[in-house]
């Protein structure tokens, strides 16, 4: 099956990074609580990201499952992304905080890729590069839920809206299945780039529907916009999801019927 | 301007780091004590749980972590947790993991022998280390063993027990940090998690116990997960919580 | 509160907990997850394309994790920002989580069999229909179990002697980590049942899948083609009830030691319970070890000491 629109991880990185951190300082820095949605447009984007890296990472067998990767890089990413917005609060440059997360989560990742490849010898080539991308991924969903569940990048409301009121456990899980998910619901051989890619967006934006419930409790019609965008979005790629999926099956797709010929 | 400084939380809380690495270790050295046959065990084709190791080093470690919540909440509410009752606190965290972790052996013994018909028969070993009792002719043809044999579930409950106590640890230390209980159950899951994902590539995804010749990789992952807790506990100690951010 | 109020509210859990284990094994069973999908993975690779729903939502764990998580926060959101009831609550947030399984489960079952495509796997839209609306009623009861679960321990238990009242984590965090949990167990009890047995049922019972087997799942009924709806039917006669009786026990022996013997002995006597139920267990299951081991004896097929 030929790549159709091939995007090669350096854009797909680019544009997660980029359009994540933007969304995140427009909506915690514009002081327009109703643009908080943009937040999560950008996590949408850093999800993509993140699941682009996993599709890399487990074409090598990585001898565990497809899960275990997500979740080693949203444990460093939830305690990166609370430093750096801790961080930004405590120099009083608000500004800073996700950028440092970023970084932090960036080294953090590229450190324990090393690790597993030289000190526990997976030998996975791209282990070092893909884990990075992981937690950066993770970083930026977790930043950009986390500031758009509150509204605003200062960590006090951040710890009091979203981490004390647990609304940080969905964010976190549901982050986490939207890096891990595209590919693991796609794995076979006849997986293909874009197809995974538009379901990345499609996770991303289930992540930012159930964030943006959640938020209703504390900012009721910036929360109320930015579900209401995320069903919008998740509606529009889903439906991409399964046209590209029935693209993809060809003839495979039947409404009903009997196994194929030949396997009775 | 806040008057929590970094250099500041850092110098005050590097006993936390201490605890939050032998936390951390303790998880790591847990998840190889742990029996799990991956998806062979499922359909009884290897001895162990049939499950991934993350999954159930943290479904036992992390329901610890609520029971050494609950306990750290009765003794000492918010405020900083005395030594002896850090221990007693990791104690029960332990005791909660250990007994998710044989229940769930035991009732996978009961569906092993009562809804598969097998007996547990580990092929690593020619006889079990602690009963003696022969294995190979119990061991189904085509298969590397299954079910749960004794040394696999004593070896499981002290994964259980190193499992919980790990966890319990970091939530202390992060307990004498932050005194927020919220921010500080959500990262020692995040800890946690690192601390079991890095052994599981370490097993490649099963182990049957001590006795099984992987265990020997143990010092492997010590070293990896002593500087990844390290990174964490760094970090993880600079975060204030609700009662240092005043009013919130 | 009165410790008899404690006692009950414990065996509520218990009880809730064993429910919620009961349907959380039957759901994975019909959507075939975790493990034993690895061996419906297989079989149209080596020429045994199936009936059978496709159900790989990132392993059972963080699956229930996602839905009691994000019942959990719909719940939360509905306590603090309106007036209903905690109960109608937790039963839109359970509604939620239901939704989410049944979107995640969906994209599952298409992507994999359509990346199956060369392997003549076809996706049958009749399966999709038929299995989704089980899949996701049985999650709405593992959902609501776990949310009401974790609702009671955060908001209702009080300690009868400190008076504090309830646990101190947040009511979603707790949600996370019992889902966590519950997919554990699920898929280290039950999904034994279902992989090992109904998977494989056409071959003789006593004996583990020979690994020459590996892929050749049973894909025939008793009439036509099976379908995994009647998995439920199969796997509810044990692996679904030995789950709940699995969770059930965690939930009622972990609270109820933490709650009975929190004040003995300075608090050492929940440890100290603790470990007496364990060494209880551990000697049950060398007794049912050798009982095993009695009953059915060496196989026939053993020939010396070679290692298998």
């Amino acid at each position: 099956m030929s790549e159709v629109s091939a995007e090669t991880a350096n854009q797909i990185d680019a544009k997660g990074i980029v359009i994540g951190l933007v969304g995140i300082y427009i909506a915690g820095m514009s002081g327009i609580p109703y643009l908080a949605f943009l937040a999560g447009i950008g996590a949408i984007f850093a999800t993509k990201m993140g699941a682009n890296a996993v599709r890399s990472v487990c074409s090598y067998g990585i001898g565990t499952g497809v899960p275990s990767i997500g979740m080693l890089a949203l444990g460093m990413g939830i305690i990166s992304a609370m430093f750096g917005l801790a961080f930004g609060w405590m120099v009083d440059i608000p500004f800073l905080g996700p950028i440092v997360g970023l970084a932090l989560a960036l080294a953090i990742g590229f450190i324990v890729g090393t690790l597993a490849n030289k000190v526990i010898k997976l030998n996975i080539p791209v282990m070092e590069r893909c884990l990075t991308e992981i937690a950066g991924a993770g970083v930026l969903v977790l930043t950009g839920l986390s500031v758009m569940v509150a509204g605003s990048l200062e960590f006090p409301d951040i710890a009091r809206d979203v981490v004390s009121t647990g609304y940080i456990a969905p964010i976190f899980i549901l982050g986490a299945l939207g890096i891990l998910h595209p590919f693991n619901a796609s794995l076979g051989p006849d997986e293909t780039q874009d197809r995974t890619m538009v379901h990345a967006y499609s996770c991303g934006a289930i992540a930012m529907l159930i964030a943006g419930i959640c938020s209703i409790a504390i900012n009721p019609i910036a929360g109320a916009i930015s579900a209401v965008v995320g069903l919008v979005i998740w509606y529009v790629t889903f439906r991409g999801f399964v046209k590209l999926a029935k693209r993809d099956a060809g003839a495979g797709w039947v409404g009903t019927g009997l196994l194929p010929p030949g396997a009775m | 301007m806040s008057d929590i400084t970094v250099i500041g939380m850092l110098a005050e809380n590097w006993g936390s780091i201490i605890g939050i690495i032998l936390g951390g270790l303790c998880i790591a050295v847990g998840v190889h004590f742990v029996p799990v046959g991956g998806a062979p065990a499922a359909m009884a084709q290897a001895t162990g749980i049939g499950t991934g190791t993350v999954q159930l080093a943290a479904g036992s470690g992390l329901t610890g972590l609520l029971a050494a919540g609950y306990m750290y909440m009765t003794l000492a509410g918010v405020s900083e947790a005395s030594i002896s009752d850090v221990v007693l606190i990791s104690a029960t965290g332990a005791v909660g993991a250990m007994i998710m972790i044989t229940v769930t052996m035991l009732v996978g013994n009961w569906v092993y022998i009562y809804g598969v018909g097998v007996p547990p028969a580990s092929a690593k070993k020619d006889y079990d280390p602690i009963t003696g009792d022969s294995q190979a002719p119990y061991v189904a043809p085509g298969t590397v063993g299954q079910g749960i044999p004794t040394v696999c579930f004593v070896s499981g409950a002290i994964g259980g027990l190193l499992g919980g106590l790990g966890g319990s640890l970091v939530y202390c230390m992060l307990m004498w940090v932050n005194g927020d209980p919220a921010i500080s159950s959500i990262f020692a899951i995040g800890v946690f998690l690192v601390n079991a994902v890095l052994p599981s590539y370490n097993i490649q995804g099963t182990i049957e116990g001590f006795h099984d010749p992987k265990f020997k990789r143990v010092p492997k992952a010590i070293l990896a997960c002593f500087i990844a807790s390290l990174l964490c506990g760094i970090v993880a100690v600079m975060i204030p919580g609700i009662p240092a951010l005043g009013g919130a | 509160m009165e410790p008899a109020m404690g006692m009950g509210l414990v065996a509520l859990m218990g009880a809730a907990a064993t429910v919620a284990g009961c349907s959380e094994d039957l759901e994975s069973d019909i959507g075939s997850q975790s493990n034993p999908n690895s061996q419906v993975q297989l079989a149209a690779q080596v020429g045994y394309p199936h009936r059978i729903f496709n159900k790989a939502i990132s392993g059972e764990p963080p699956s229930n994790a996602m839905i009691c998580a994000a019942g959990a926060g719909v719940a939360a959101m509905l306590m603090a920002s309106t007036d209903v009831s905690p109960l109608i609550a937790i039963a839109i947030g359970a509604f939620v989580g239901a939704l989410l399984d049944g979107i995640y489960s969906v994209t599952s079952y298409i992507g994999r069999s359509t990346s199956q495509k060369r392997f003549n796997q076809y996706v049958y839209l009749d399966v999709l229909r038929n299995q989704v609306l089980s899949l996701m009623g049985h999650a709405y009861i593992t959902t609501f179990c776990i949310v009401l679960i974790s609702y009671v321990m955060t908001y209702v238990m009080v300690d009868p002697i400190t008076g504090l009242g309830g646990h101190p984590f947040p009511f979603p965090v707790i949600a996370l980590i019992w889902g966590l949990c519950v997919g554990a167990i699920g898929s280290s009890t039950g999904d034994v049942h279902y992989g090992a047995e109904r998977e494989f049922q056409d071959f003789k019972f006593g004996s583990g899948l020979n690994a020459a087997d590996s892929g050749n799942i049973t894909r025939f009924a008793e009439a036509g083609i099976r379908s995994s709806i009647d998995n439920a039917w199969f796997c509810s006669k044990f692996g679904g009830p030995a789950t709940g009786i699995a969770f059930g026990m965690v939930v009622f022996l972990d609270n109820w030691r933490s709650t009975v013997f929190a004040h003995v002995i300075n608090g050492w006597g929940a440890v100290i319970a603790g470990l007496t139920i364990v060494l209880v267990l551990a000697l049950y299951n060398r007794k049912l070890e050798t009982y095993a081991r009695k009953k059915y004896g060496p196989f026939p097929e053993y020939a010396g000491d070679i290692e298998a």
